[in-house]
């Protein structure tokens, strides 16, 4: 029945073709290090569920956001862990995609003609350290408002722009409800928008070009 | 001989065979070990009462005249997820002989506006439409479909509480 179906469906969508090319994929002989790049795409896929629950209670205003995170924490079933995983999720994604660009690096898998499956990967970084500092003020306890203040002002002191770079972030003067605001539609909109295209692009070229062979010194 | 090679491998499960399925059991495991406490969490609070009961002190008992329905008004706090409201609950209290009290809500059973208390013919009064209670709260006229609520009262010291929440 079942592969009767799936063979109803792969007349129509060709489904075994795009699957193969995903999955069945020939790649060199390889290491445990080629996993970080998958291991960061797991957990990305983590802190996307996690952070989608995480919505359903939470509210991103000054009066709300702290208790309704001591709500998802203390009272929700089961939102201890959810928000424990997106916690330390968080953490994972920037070693994990650390990890990976050293890996990447000390391969020397950036050289032609994989460059722009590279600078996606230098965008996904920027981006990932982007949900790290915007998804840290959404608790708004002592924390997470003093880690933002200084944050901010550290972006204050560029010459020039600082100040206005500042302003910006903050959306006016000082750490407000619109800054609240404005981090939390960057964390759960502009980011995700952002994460999703570069990540669509980083997967078609590996898929595309394949992954580099381990270097090593030919005879 | 190599005929025979070929027979064992078909009967056995090979190595491939075997990483794939490993790899669908592990993914299922973590599927479902996100799947249940997302559904519970999604589900959960949904689920769980709201409805705490506890004492709720109104008055004094000496308030309340021998046939005549007394209203009191008590504040309570609410809780709705994280936001914890005051609401106020007005309670018809009515007695016969000073000693037994019957406790009724003023809010109508019909739609739920709030029934006020007719000396003149010794009735409640819903205005919104019409309803109209006898002294007990039982329904002599109109829409609504039961009796006031009622609750459980019981009087200490010469107060009165009520069982709500």
């Amino acid at each position: 029945m079942v592969g009767k179906l799936a063979g109803w469906l792969d007349e129509r969508l060709a489904w075994r073709r795009v699957w193969q090319a995903i999955f069945l994929r020939m790649v060199p002989k390889v290491n445990w290090w080629y996993t970080l790049g998958s291991a960061t795409l797991f957990v990305a896929l983590n802190q996307g569920i996690t952070g989608i629950l995480l919505t359903l209670y939470y509210v991103p205003t000054p009066d709300h956001a702290y208790d309704s995170v001591q709500f998802i924490t203390t009272e929700v079933p089961a939102g201890w862990l959810i928000r424990g995983l997106h916690h330390w999720g968080a953490s994972a994604m920037v070693v994990l995609t650390v990890l990976h660009m050293l890996r990447v690096i000390l391969y020397g898998a950036y050289k032609y003609p994989r460059e722009v499956t590279w600078l996606t990967g230098v965008g996904l970084l920027l981006v990932v350290l982007g949900f790290g500092f915007t998804g840290y003020l959404l608790p708004w306890d002592q924390k997470a408002y003093w880690a933002t203040t200084v944050g901010t002002r550290i972006a204050g002191v560029a010459p020039l722009v600082g100040d206005f770079i500042l302003r910006v972030m903050r959306g006016g003067e000082g750490l407000t409800a619109v800054t609240l605001a404005r981090f939390f539609g960057a964390h759960v909109w502009a980011l995700p928008v952002a994460l999703f295209l570069l990540l669509l692009i980083h997967l078609y070229l590996v898929i595309r070009i394949g992954i580099s062979a381990v270097p090593g010194r030919k005879g | 001989m190599h005929g025979e090679e070929n027979r064992a491998e078909e009967n056995s499960i090979s190595r491939r065979g075997f990483l794939g399925l490993a790899t669908w059991a592990i993914g299922g495991l973590i599927g479902a070990g996100m799947a249940i406490p997302a559904v519970a969490y999604i589900v959960g609070p949904a689920l769980q009462s709201t409805k705490s009961q506890e004492w709720i002190r109104l008055g004094s008992s000496t308030k309340v005249e021998p046939g005549l329905p007394a209203l009191f008004k008590a504040r309570i706090q609410r809780k709705t997820g994280w936001i914890v409201n005051e609401e106020e609950l007005s309670v018809y209290v009515r007695t016969d002989d000073g000693r037994d009290f019957v406790a009724m809500s003023n809010v109508c059973t019909h739609l739920g506006c709030r029934v006020r208390w007719i000396a003149d013919q010794q009735q409640f009064f819903c205005p919104c439409h019409n309803g109209v209670f006898d002294k007990d709260g039982d329904v002599l006229a109109g829409p609504p479909p039961r009796p006031l609520d009622r609750y459980e009262v019981k009087v200490e010291d010469g107060q009165i509480f009520i069982l709500g929440g």
